[in-house]
């Protein structure tokens, strides 16, 4: 129990619905009584996530539409700004080809009714359909991303092993040092020093994904090799905190299930050491990692909205960003709503994933 | 009695004189078209140029090629392209902004009562499409322009002084003006002249119903609801971002577009225009440089890194801020790179505008009173502003044209200016402030406590918050509280009609430009926040909040409509000097200090390119400095 339940509270980056995740929760499984089978247990998680996104739609919609003025006044207010003036004939124009004047539930139904036949509408500032615009960006990000979140595991996993399995030693408190200082150095200042260092020592500018020529290219082995050498700076900043936080979930739990006496009972059958840990308790103490798959996605676009920016990269979290800032509510409102869709996505692999490797889910029982 | 301004500057006038003589002068084009002439693609570059080209000449005779980058600031960054690209209206400014200049249109004639202008176009310039640019593109522009679904605006479908077009031959029309309008052509000098160059028929007619019955059909076809959104994603007006997405679309400008901007370009490029109607006085086809180049970054970081490490060739715009400068100057030789100066048009680093129309009679009656801002002005401490915040650049100054305007009044810009808590003392007593209360906080005559609240965006220019931390202690000292509201852009924006705010901050616009735009000098326009309903009367957007200003802000605007009707820059001059005497008189906003002078960046191997230049938007520049004649040596 103590497993499941550590993670939530440590992990600051709370998902966007609350219900997803607690699916792992077996107390939680009470509301839909005791699942008899996995294919029960998924129909419903599947139910439970349909009803999650008309939600989420509902709740990003009025989050984009609260702030004051729509995308036209800060339209004229960002052309005011440049010394520009308007007309203000050409945004009542503007204004009613756009069908801004209507009232929100209007709006709404028209967005949501447009969705679900695969129209995303039409992004103001760029006068195209959103999902000409989003799909690329959204690529880049779950690429980007999922070499962070891969990176994050293949130096997070064994640096907690070690350190749980050699408590108190030089290599744990190098590992407990160097994880505090990835917690605590936040990713875009990260960025910034490493921007910084590869100027002065290098002479680099680091920024973007790709060499001018290789912008608009089709993927090919160079634009691969010419993607990874400018990856490598994203991928590192975007890992580093994760992989601090993981190093310290991962000891904490290894210890707590080491003690225990089914360890003590299959060393003492004779296994071999890296058997007894690996086995049984690594893949305990692992559980709580298998039930955040969900929210990497949504955490690690949120959380990297300024590195991206910092570091100019063609993701998702730029894009979400300055559509909320310029209103162009249509595109913020997609690209909300797709990550939402991802996170609860995520989230019902997790539980599957977890109800695979650990029977007290599996059984909802305790 | 016609005055005839004849077009030409000397260089076009001996060079035409000696391409006339000597017919054997060929004209040059860059090596990159060669290959496209000789294939019978392109034209030969004398067929293409106009039969008498605008001759623009920089310092040297250039040569042909290379790339000029710079820096994008993320997507919607238009700015940057009038202020490179796309700067070719009728007429242009010199390098000095003081004289108009033939551009496209060759020469022009104003009518005594400044009411119509006949322009004659160059014969013979082409759209980059190879199409003649001629009065059937001027007609159709204003003809779009002034239907209202055609969402553009500008002076082409005014209201307030609407025109009417005659066309009088192919390259010969004439602009109407129901009333008088003495400064059109320093207007359309400026970014609001690109309008009426913006659109070709040929290209754009064929979206417009009156010229193609399927429109609706073809905008349908193309995914969009009506034939008018269509149009403005195809043939957006003007200098709209999103006008830069279509590289289709044919322009007039140097470059034409090569890899669009989009929500997701990394960059945007340009390649040369081989219709491009400028050469230099030897005959050769301008631009010398072949590619823009433009990397489309959200980032000010890399921005500035790139320039640091000699990877942005000519830049002043997003990097050059008054931090960086220590940064940028000791980069100079690693990046190979050196800075040039730039004078702003903004006079002033901070401009406290006190809302003269509040809706609390009290507080109106004390933001109206003279004495109370004054008292306020010498409470500031404005060398410790300064040191503190511009590391001793600038110097105390009110909101005022500057010493590099024709309008530079020393007393209009320096009075009330020095630090004398007494004075300011006597001012705020005199202003009826003489009470306080426990925490040295002065009474209004309400006997509620003088707290003003202000308005700033901090995110357009974080000096803001640290200028108006300081005042805050000063005007404490002088028993005045203030309170800073740091807002979103688009709350500020609404404020105003709402008229719900004390005090507002901005910058000091109209520093250079001052008789264009005299936002600070009288209410003017719906961005002189100080007296917005005021405005709302004279020529606002809102009448419906109107309110009649005071007598010496309707003199004002009485002698401001006579700037506007006089054809002759001497007496407009006179006019609104006048205009600046009553603001003199009446102190309506209060200044902090100069805006310190800005730099740019010049790659050491970048030639022409102006060691010294003005930066407004009126003025786009380095654009008006010809940098279609700079060249990589």
């Amino acid at each position: 129990m103590g497993l499941a339940r550590c993670c939530p509270t440590l992990d600051p980056h709370l998902p966007l619905d609350g219900g997803g995740w607690e699916g792992v929760n077996p107390q939680k499984n009470r509301i839909f009584g005791r699942p008899k089978s996995m294919v029960q247990f998924i129909i419903r998680r599947l139910i439970a996530m349909i009803l999650t996104l008309f939600a989420i739609s509902i709740v990003a919609f009025a989050i984009i539409q609260l702030p004051p003025g729509d995308y036209l006044t800060t339209y004229i207010a960002s052309l005011s700004s440049t010394g520009e003036q308007v007309d203000p004939r050409v945004i009542a124009n503007l204004r009613e080809q756009y069908g801004l004047g209507e009232p929100f539930y209007v709006q709404y139904f028209k967005w949501i009714g447009g969705i679900l036949t695969g129209n995303f509408g039409q992004s103001f500032e760029w006068k195209r359909p959103v999902t000409e615009l989003i799909w690329g960006r959204l690529g880049n990000s779950m690429l980007l991303e999922g070499m962070a979140v891969i990176t994050m595991w293949l130096i997070a996993l064994p640096i907690g092993i070690y350190a749980a399995v050699r408590k108190y030693s030089l290599g744990d408190y190098l590992a407990t040092v160097g994880g505090f200082l990835g917690l605590a150095v936040p990713n875009f200042f990260f960025a910034l020093i490493l921007m910084y260092l590869a100027y002065t020592w290098f002479g680099v500018t680091l920024g973007g994904l790709f060499s001018p020529g290789f912008e608009n290219a089709r993927w090919s082995l160079p634009r691969i090799w010419d993607f990874l050498s400018h990856a490598w700076a994203p991928i590192l900043v975007l890992s580093m905190a994760g992989t601090a936080e993981l190093i310290r979930i991962l000891r904490a739990n290894l210890l707590d299930e080491l003690k225990k006496p089914y360890v003590v009972t299959a060393r003492a059958k004779g296994l071999p050491e890296w058997r007894v840990i690996l086995k049984y308790p690594v893949r305990l103490a692992m559980n709580p990692l298998v039930s955040t798959i969900g929210w990497l996605l949504p955490a690690l676009v949120s959380g990297s909205v300024i590195v991206s920016v910092v570091l100019n990269l063609p993701t998702a979290g730029p894009m979400l960003l300055r559509s909320l800032t310029t209103q162009d509510m249509y595109l913020a409102g997609a690209i909300i709503l797709l990550l939402s869709v991802l996170t609860v996505i995520g989230t019902v692999i997790s539980d599957i994933l977890l109800a695979l490797i650990d029977p007290r889910i599996r059984y909802g029982g305790k | 009695m016609r005055k005839t301004y004849l077009g030409l500057t000397g260089a076009v006038a001996i060079s035409a004189m000696l391409a006339a003589a000597s017919p054997v002068w060929a004209q040059q084009q860059s090596p990159v078209l060669d290959a496209a002439v000789e294939s019978g693609e392109l034209p030969p570059v004398a067929e293409r140029l106009p039969s008498n080209p605008l001759v623009v000449d920089g310092e040297s005779v250039g040569k042909y090629g290379g790339t000029w980058r710079m820096g994008m600031r993320g997507g919607g960054d238009n700015g940057i392209i009038v202020k490179t690209v796309a700067y070719e209206g009728l007429v242009r400014f010199d390098h000095e902004w003081k004289t108009v200049l033939p551009n496209l249109a060759e020469s022009w004639e104003v009518s005594p009562d400044a009411k119509e202008y006949t322009f004659k176009l160059r014969d013979g310039v082409k759209w980059s499409d190879g199409t003649p640019f001629t009065t059937e593109d001027i007609a159709f522009t204003v003809e779009i322009y002034k239907d209202p679904n055609y969402a553009a605006g500008s002076w082409i479908d005014s209201t307030t002084n609407p025109l009417t077009l005659d066309v009088i031959d192919e390259l010969t029309f004439k602009f109407t003006f129901e009333k008088p309008n003495g400064m059109f052509l320093e207007n359309i000098a400026g970014t609001d002249g690109l309008h009426i160059t913006s659109l070709q028929k040929k290209y754009c007619g064929q979206f417009y119903p009156k010229y193609n019955e399927n429109a609706d059909a073809d905008a349908q076809a193309a995914g969009f609801t009506n034939w008018a959104l269509y149009l403005q994603d195809r043939c957006s007006w003007g200098f709209e971002t999103i006008r830069f997405s279509n590289p289709d679309l044919p322009v007039l400008y140097g470059w034409v577009i090569d890899q669009p901007l989009n929500a997701n370009a990394a960059r945007l490029t340009w390649k040369r225009n081989p219709y491009y109607w400028k050469t230099d006085s030897e005959g050769n086809q301008l631009p010398y440089i072949d590619n823009l180049d433009m990397r489309v970054s959200e980032s000010i970081e890399e921005l500035t890194l790139l320039a640091l490490n000699g990877e942005i060739d000519f830049q002043e715009r997003h990097i050059a801020t008054t931090v960086n400068k220590p940064l940028f100057f000791d980069g100079q030789e690693q990046g190979d790179y050196h800075l040039g100066e730039v004078i702003p048009s903004s006079s002033n680093t901070l401009v406290l505008q006190f809302n003269m129309n509040h809706d609390d009679p009290v507080k109106r009656e004390l933001y109206q009173n003279k004495d109370f801002r004054v008292g306020l002005s010498h409470a500031i401490d404005r060398q410790e502003i300064i040191d503190v915040v511009f590391t001793g650049q600038g110097e105390p100054f009110q909101v005022a044209p500057r010493p590099e305007s024709e309008f530079y009044d020393e007393e209009l810009a320096k009075q009330y200016t020095e630090f004398d808590p007494d004075l300011a003392a006597q001012h705020l007593d005199a202003a009826g402030l003489t009470e306080m209360n426990g925490d040295g906080i002065r009474l209004m005559s309400n006997g509620q406590p003088a707290k003003i609240t202000v308005d700033v965006i901090s995110a357009l220019r974080p000096e803001w918050i640290d200028i108006l931390e300081i005042m805050q202690l000063q005007f404490q000292a002088a028993g005045i509280q203030l309170e800073l509201n740091n807002i979103d852009r688009t709350l500020f924006y609404d404020k105003r009609p709402g008229n719900d705010f004390d005090a507002q901050i901005w910058a000091g616009d109209g520093g250079i430009e001052a008789i264009q735009d005299p936002r600070y000098y009288f209410p003017f326009s719906d961005e002189s926040v100080w007296a917005y309903k005021w405005v709302q009367w004279y020529n606002g957007t809102k009448p419906e909040i109107a309110e009649e200003p005071v007598d010496w802000a309707k003199e004002q605007m009485a002698l401001y409509d006579q700037v506007k009707a006089e054809a002759d820059p001497a007496k407009r001059g006179e006019l609104f000097r006048q205009v600046l005497a009553i603001t003199k008189e009446q102190f309506p906003v209060i200044g902090v200090s100069l805006m310190p002078n800005s730099y740019s960046i010049i790659r050491n191997n970048l030639r022409n390119a102006p060691e010294s230049m003005f930066n407004a938007w009126l003025f786009p520049t380095p654009s008006p400095m010809d940098p279609v004649t700079w060249y990589f040596e």
